[in-house]
């Protein structure tokens, strides 16, 4: 079976992603790596539902919407940021401290 | 009283009947903007019809908890009991009050946009889906409709810097948080075979988690403490308050908030009741230390607004307090203080809003100094308001921070209740100085006239002040009704 080297492969891709985040400052790079994690746990989903029926490939389709939705508004919010600082950095984005 | 039918199209469109009313007002809202969202009172206009489908929905409410019994059989995507009801209620409260504090304080500010009070809506409608969500995939569906709306709300002052970067900070970190809730939805799904709590919670029955499993609960609460904003996934919540337009960090400090803690508490209370030994430690530890570091930071905060927003995170940590319990009086203490705690964050923030005049960011104690020379009864209600927070016998507060205690004395716990009275102790050196300037400091020489407050943010703050003190004197009806709604958490759990 392929579930484990599955699964495994899913949770290296979640790790890099959530790495990704933790290291990178550029917002765009950042909104990346979340998606890759999103992804990632895709993978997971469509590897369990060989063994649990079907709910883990509709759960796929729920999270590409949603994921989709989210690039919608983040990178609107990105672009609404940019217009005020002309920067994605997030280290040149620190009004708001304390 | 027929029950529901869940079996029929119309049956489960009944028993969602309060989230559809709400969402088609929100899309008929949204039909309304596209002729007109020209004027001011276009703007007002659509905030006033998404005050009467707030109504309705809570009609709509009212009229399904009366007529549903808890339908047994095959547990549904959306729970038919009193938790989500109670639950529903307070939401759908916020966002009334959110709707009320925001028709003049966009006027005043110049925010233009109308889409905001359909945003509003569907953040609601979101709330709702989560707190009563009794499957994983509702869950994750009903936190991201709500947290996407409520990323754009946070940026909505579209010349303001500080909102912008404060819509960032919110979508980066909730999108990060909710990659983390879904990974741990795929690792419980994966270990089960079912995405609904109740089922997944018959197959933890024997206490025994495997790997998986356990890593997935692991990734859950996490997901969900980013959420709710508790040490140490706090770091994003005081920014976002501090630069999000004022009633919009209301609707996040209260609804938002409340969703997440309903949507842990059943999580916990309805799947892993069993696992007990193995959340509680972790969720005392961060209670605690939420508790401490907020009340802490919140001291060492020179604006109003900065100071409510660490505040949050310091009540954050009371309500985790009462999920640690796990018992039917913990469920019930989580209710009480979710309510009381909305009602009264909801006030705070819309005095700060109504006072601040533009510079609500920059407000200081200072500011309000002679306040209630000027306005005496804008300075009474901030009064009861901040004592009301800071958990002061004859408010709401102190009734909901009673009931925590009680339920953590009752499940044989002593230090988690000792550090919560301490740091409610040190809120003190937070809350009171603001009363203190208000009454006992003159106006400072040259400041205009303190700004008199708009009809329809008195009337939220009457009504609100007025409840506090109500249920603050006379509790019994609201300590048996919380109980009583808790206990369907655990009839279903056990089913």
């Amino acid at each position: 079976m392929l579930l484990g080297p599955a699964l495994a492969i899913s949770a290296l891709l979640f790790s890099i992603g959530v790495l990704g985040v933790l290291i990178r400052r550029n917002a765009i790079v950042l909104f990346m790596c979340v998606e890759l994690m999103l992804n990632a746990v895709n993978l997971t989903f469509v590897a369990l539902s060989r063994f649990h029926g079907v709910g883990g490939q509709l759960m796929v389709f729920f999270v590409m919407a949603v994921a989709a939705a989210e690039a919608a508004v983040g990178l609107a919010i990105i672009l609404a940021v940019f217009r005020h600082t002309t920067s994605v950095d997030l280290k040149t984005n620190t009004l708001l401290q304390g | 009283m027929s029950p529901i039918d869940t079996t029929s199209p119309l049956g489960v469109t009944l028993a969602l009947l309060p989230e559809v009313v709400l969402s088609l007002t929100a899309l008929g809202v949204l039909l309304v903007n596209a002729w007109r969202h020209e004027t001011a009172a276009d703007s007002r206009l659509a905030g006033w019809l998404s005050l009467a489908g707030v109504g309705a929905s809570l009609v709509a409410l009212a009229w399904l908890a009366g007529t549903a019994s808890d339908t047994a059989g095959i547990p549904q995507m959306v729970a038919l009991d009193g938790f989500r009801y109670v639950g529903n209620c307070i939401f759908l409260l916020a966002a009334a009050a959110t709707i009320l504090l925001s028709l003049d304080y966009l006027e005043r500010e110049e925010i233009r946009g109308p889409e905001y009070y359909t945003l509003i809506l569907l953040a609601t409608a979101g709330m709702m889906l989560l707190g009563g969500a009794n499957d994983l995939i509702m869950v994750f569906l009903g936190l991201e409709v709500m947290s996407v709306a409520a990323y754009v709300l946070a940026a909505y002052d579209r010349r303001s810097p500080f909102s912008a970067e404060a819509g960032l900070k919110y979508f980066l970190i909730g999108a990060f948080a909710s990659g983390f809730l879904l990974y741990g939805i795929a690792l419980v799904y994966g270990s089960t075979g079912t995405t609904n709590l109740v089922m997944a919670g018959t197959f933890f029955e024997t206490g025994e988690l495997s790997v998986m499993a356990a890593l997935g609960l692991c990734l859950l609460l996490i997901g969900f403490l980013f959420k709710v904003s508790v040490v140490p996934f706090h770091m994003w919540a005081p920014d976002v308050y501090d630069g999000a337009p004022t009633p919009v960090t209301g609707l996040m400090a209260t609804g938002i908030k409340a969703a997440g803690f309903l949507a842990l508490t059943r999580l916990l209370f309805v799947t892993f009741p069993a696992n007990a030994e193995l959340w509680q430690p972790v969720l005392g530890i961060l209670a605690i230390l939420t508790m401490v570091a907020g009340n802490l930071m919140a001291l060492a905060q020179r604006t109003v607004k900065r100071m409510l927003a660490y505040s949050s995170v310091a009540h954050a940590g009371y309500i985790l307090a009462a999920v640690w319990s796990g018992t039917r009086l913990g469920a019930g203490a989580v209710l009480a203080y979710l309510l009381a705690y909305s009602l009264t964050s909801l006030a705070a923030f819309g005095l700060l809003g109504a006072l601040g005049r533009g510079g609500e960011r920059d407000l200081t104690a200072d500011d309000l100094a002679g306040l209630a020379r000027a306005r005496p009864w804008t300075a009474a209600a901030f009064s009861v308001v901040l004592l009301s927070l800071l958990g002061f016998p004859g408010t709401f507060g102190f009734i909901g921070k009673w009931m925590i205690l009680s339920s953590l004395v009752v499940a044989g716990q002593w230090l988690i209740p000792v550090v919560l009275v301490l740091a409610s102790a040190v809120s003190a050196g937070y809350y009171l100085p603001v009363i203190m300037a208000m009454y006992m400091k003159p106006a400072p020489a040259g400041a205009g006239d303190a700004p008199r407050l708009p009809r329809a943010t008195v009337v939220v703050v009457a009504v609100i002040v007025a409840a506090l003190l109500v249920i603050g004197v006379w509790p019994a009806p609201l300590l048996s009704g919380t109980l009583n709604v808790a206990s369907s958490l655990f009839e279903r759990a056990f089913q």
